[in-house]
């Protein structure tokens, strides 16, 4: 573990721009039509919960990281084991969110460059970031978190005053009933964005005050999961049900509605520089997460040498995971989303923090903070 | 230190590659800034693209004050396709430049395509797109081909598209027979079973051969000249009829789209004696199920003044003002009525009936959903309630009277 720190309102800005970061591009819970934002906000209730779990671990075992109270608990071979999926995890979505970031720059405005290069050019700079050191990308975070949420403000203002927004696009609410919201809940959106949280338990030993973590985190994903809730109703409310499903980006296709006062228009540049921001950032902890798990695991003494191998690994991965951004897609939500998630993301951390609580019985100790 | 050196020499010449240029550049001397774009369709089914391409140093040289340059401000080109992305790729064949879309602000349709085939499959490559803005204005070319709604030249908005564009938002404030739609607009409204299309009409009167001319703007009364026409019914994205008047104002109603405009109204048996300037009006629907069949409650709240008084009418009074209120209401009411009379003859909702009943009766709706343009719609019973206020007169109370 290197020796960093990271204040409480690092840890905050971190969270939610890791929760923001695209899922606020995707048409997110568009399953559930006009109640997206409803499973929207069962998602981060359930997100919630989640974090719980990961602080009730982490108070077990302050000192360690992830990889370290996995070995404790499993055992030394078992533990290394699960430690080694979660690094396979990590390196694979954080490919992931790198191609959401080249798909969405080429199919919008560099239609003819390669997604290679694309996805080289941000990835360097994450390489970068990454092997200064997670101090260096929270710091940078501080940075850019003003000024996001400053677009985010004014594109909300330009939004309302254009009058775009309908809001008989949102009703009838629950149309079909309670039903398909639970079932885009627990499908899709309690694992994304919401249970992807899971990536900061390798932060959470660095944070100064450990008490208030939880605090923190609570309101950065309550907050966040407001944000994105109101983004997908904004959304549907200017584009509708059927516009918004058929739009890849549709926040993109929301922004580009706003006219006002005949030059307010064509602010595409907003959306650009929010996906740009927000996408690097969560690259960037997932990046991190597996470069530090694996300086762990395998006893590398400078986790900042792994940086350009691994980095390298996530820039072909990204590439390579798919042929076509359908597939991406379609990969993302049937196949990680079932098979993945479930397990990693749920099973396995309420798995450890009951192995630890039974442990931790014994010897009667109450977990200190 | 010598390697330190090395790479610092080899990253600069890395540089010389990496920031000269962008990848896909495409210089400002290369692009053809298409400012509209019409689709019509040939004798052999396929399509016709007609783009009306900006001539920048034409548009510039007028605003100083005219210098040696007189060429028009547009340029037209056109090309074949069996589909919209074919050809406007074809069109590289008559064009030194590459078509730039992303400051398309109109689209001209044909009737006779609008009429012959559903306009979605024309949009879906609008949308698709990505420098295509779905905030380009659709406009229905009535009775003429698209492309003579593209060609011809216009005298006070040098570019022709402007003039399109200007004239249907400026007519939808100020009058209100005419709706500027926009290609996302129009998508909405096209997948949604409960509503279907209006958009504009636009004609030209005169002849086009002299309106291509330069000379066609350099006269006090253009010889072709480009007007808003009626409004274009759609149903099932096909073209079926024209609604003009006071039924396409009394749509605007209902669409809830009308800003301002003037209703003349009879005043103690003179005909049209009492204009009131509309000022700003509110129109609610409301559906519900009313023993099994979709009742709509309609209700317009509508402010404005007194424009014109051609009648004696003491309007100092204020009971006088209520009475002219309730015939400006019935008058209104009158539109309105004659809208839905229309809408329900063609059974193409285009106000939306079957949205709202979807917002309060989605179980109902459900049912319906399938043939309600054709078995529901026309069955619906409507009720509409208007409120009228006259607020001010104007700089005048009473009209003057000639004592002779």
């Amino acid at each position: 573990m290197e020796k960093a720190r990271i204040s409480l309102y690092q840890l905050f800005v971190l969270i939610l721009l890791f929760e923001l970061g695209s899922a606020i591009l995707v048409p997110l819970a568009i399953e559930a039509k006009q109640d997206s934002w409803l499973s929207i906000l069962f998602g981060m209730a359930g997100g919630l919960f989640l974090f719980w779990i990961h602080y009730r671990l982490f108070l077990y075992y302050p000192e360690l990281s992830p990889p370290e109270y996995m070995q404790k608990l499993l055992g030394k071979i078992a533990g290394n084991l699960l430690a080694f999926c979660y690094i396979i995890l990590f390196i694979y979505l954080a490919a992931r969110v790198l191609r959401d970031f080249g798909e969405m720059l080429l199919t919008f405005a560099y239609l003819e460059t390669p997604l290679f290069m694309v996805n080289a050019l941000l990835m360097l700079v994450i390489i970068y970031a990454v092997s200064k050191g997670i101090e260096v990308v929270a710091r940078t975070g501080e940075l850019f978190f003003v000024s996001i949420y400053l677009l985010a403000i004014t594109g909300f203002i330009l939004i309302v005053f254009s009058g775009l927004i309908d809001v008989n696009n949102l009703k009838p609410i629950l149309e079909e009933g309670i039903f398909p919201v639970i079932k885009v809940f627990y499908t899709q959106t309690l694992f994304f964005p919401f249970g992807e949280v899971i990536v900061f338990t390798m932060i959470f030993p660095y944070v100064t005050k450990r008490k208030k973590v939880i605090k923190v985190g609570l309101f950065a994903i309550g907050l966040s999961g407001i944000n994105l809730a109101i983004t997908m109703a904004i959304n549907i409310g200017v584009l509708g049900v059927d516009l918004t499903s058929r739009s890849q980006f549709p926040l993109l296709s929301t922004i580009q509605s706003i006219q006002v006062a005949e030059f307010l228009e064509r602010l595409d540049v907003f959306f650009m520089i929010a996906t740009v921001i927000s996408i690097y950032f969560k690259v960037s902890i997932y990046f991190y997460a597996a470069v530090a798990s694996t300086a762990i695991i395998f006893k590398i003494k400078e986790p900042s040498k792994l940086t350009y191998p691994m980095g390298l690994i996530v820039l072909f991965m990204s590439v390579t995971i798919a042929s076509s951004y359908a597939e991406h897609l379609k990969e993302g939500l049937e196949f990680v989303t079932r098979y993945l998630h479930p397990f990693l993301l749920i099973l396995f951390p309420l798995l450890l923090l009951g192995i630890a609580f039974f442990k931790n019985r014994k010897r009667s100790t109450q977990p200190s903070p | 230190m010598k390697i330190e050196r090395l790479l610092f020499f080899l990253i600069f010449i890395v540089s010389i590659f990496l920031l000269s240029g962008c990848w896909s550049k495409k210089e400002l001397t290369d692009l053809a800034i298409v400012a509209a774009l019409g689709i019509d369709k040939n004798e052999q089914g396929r399509y016709v693209g007609t783009m009306q391409i900006i001539n920048p140093g034409n548009v510039a040289s007028g605003l100083q004050g005219g210098g040696g340059n007189q060429g028009p401000p547009v340029s037209i080109v056109s090309g074949t396709g069996d589909t919209i992305v074919e050809l406007s790729r074809n069109t590289s064949r008559k064009l030194s430049r590459r078509l730039y879309y992303a400051h398309t602000n109109l689209v001209v349709i044909s009737e006779e395509l609008a009429k012959e085939e559903a306009i979605n499959e024309i949009l879906d490559s609008l949308e698709r797109d990505a420098q295509f803005r779905s905030t380009a204005i659709i406009v229905i070319a009535q009775g003429k081909k698209a492309s003579d709604i593209v060609k011809v030249l216009t005298a006070i908005d040098k570019i022709p598209a402007n003039k399109v564009i200007k004239t249907l938002r400026i007519t939808e404030k100020t009058w209100g027979e005419n709706i500027a739609v926009n290609v996302q607009e129009a998508i909405k409204t096209l997948v949604s079973p409960g509503k279907e299309l209006v958009v504009s009409g636009f004609r030209l009167s005169g002849d086009v051969s002299k309106g291509t001319k330069t000379e066609n703007t350099q006269q006090t009364e253009p010889s072709a000249l480009l007007y808003a026409g009626s409004l274009a019914i759609f149903k099932n994205g096909k073209l079926v009829d024209w609604i003009d008047g006071e039924a396409s104002r009394g749509s605007l109603f209902l669409l809830d789209k009308l800003k301002s405009s003037a209703i003349a109204i009879n005043w103690k048996g003179k005909e049209e004696a009492v204009t009131y300037e509309l000022i700003r009006q509110k129109t609610k629907i409301m559906a519900k199920m009313e023993n099994g069949t979709p009742r709509v409650s309609i209700k317009v709240e509508a402010e404005g003044n007194l424009g014109e008084i051609r009648a004696a009418a003491d309007v100092t009074d204020p009971d006088v003002l209520l009475n002219i209120e309730k015939a400006i209401e019935k008058e209104i009411k009158k539109e309105i009525n004659q809208a839905v009379q229309q809408a329900k003859t063609y059974k193409a909702d285009i106000f939306g009936f079957g949205e709202a009943l979807h917002r309060t009766n989605p179980k109902v709706w459900k049912k319906m959903k399938s043939n309600w343009n054709d078995v529901y719609f026309p069955e619906v019973k409507t009720e509409i309630v208007v409120d009228a206020f006259v607020r001010r007169t104007g700089l005048r109370n009473n009209p003057h009277k000639v004592n002779k």
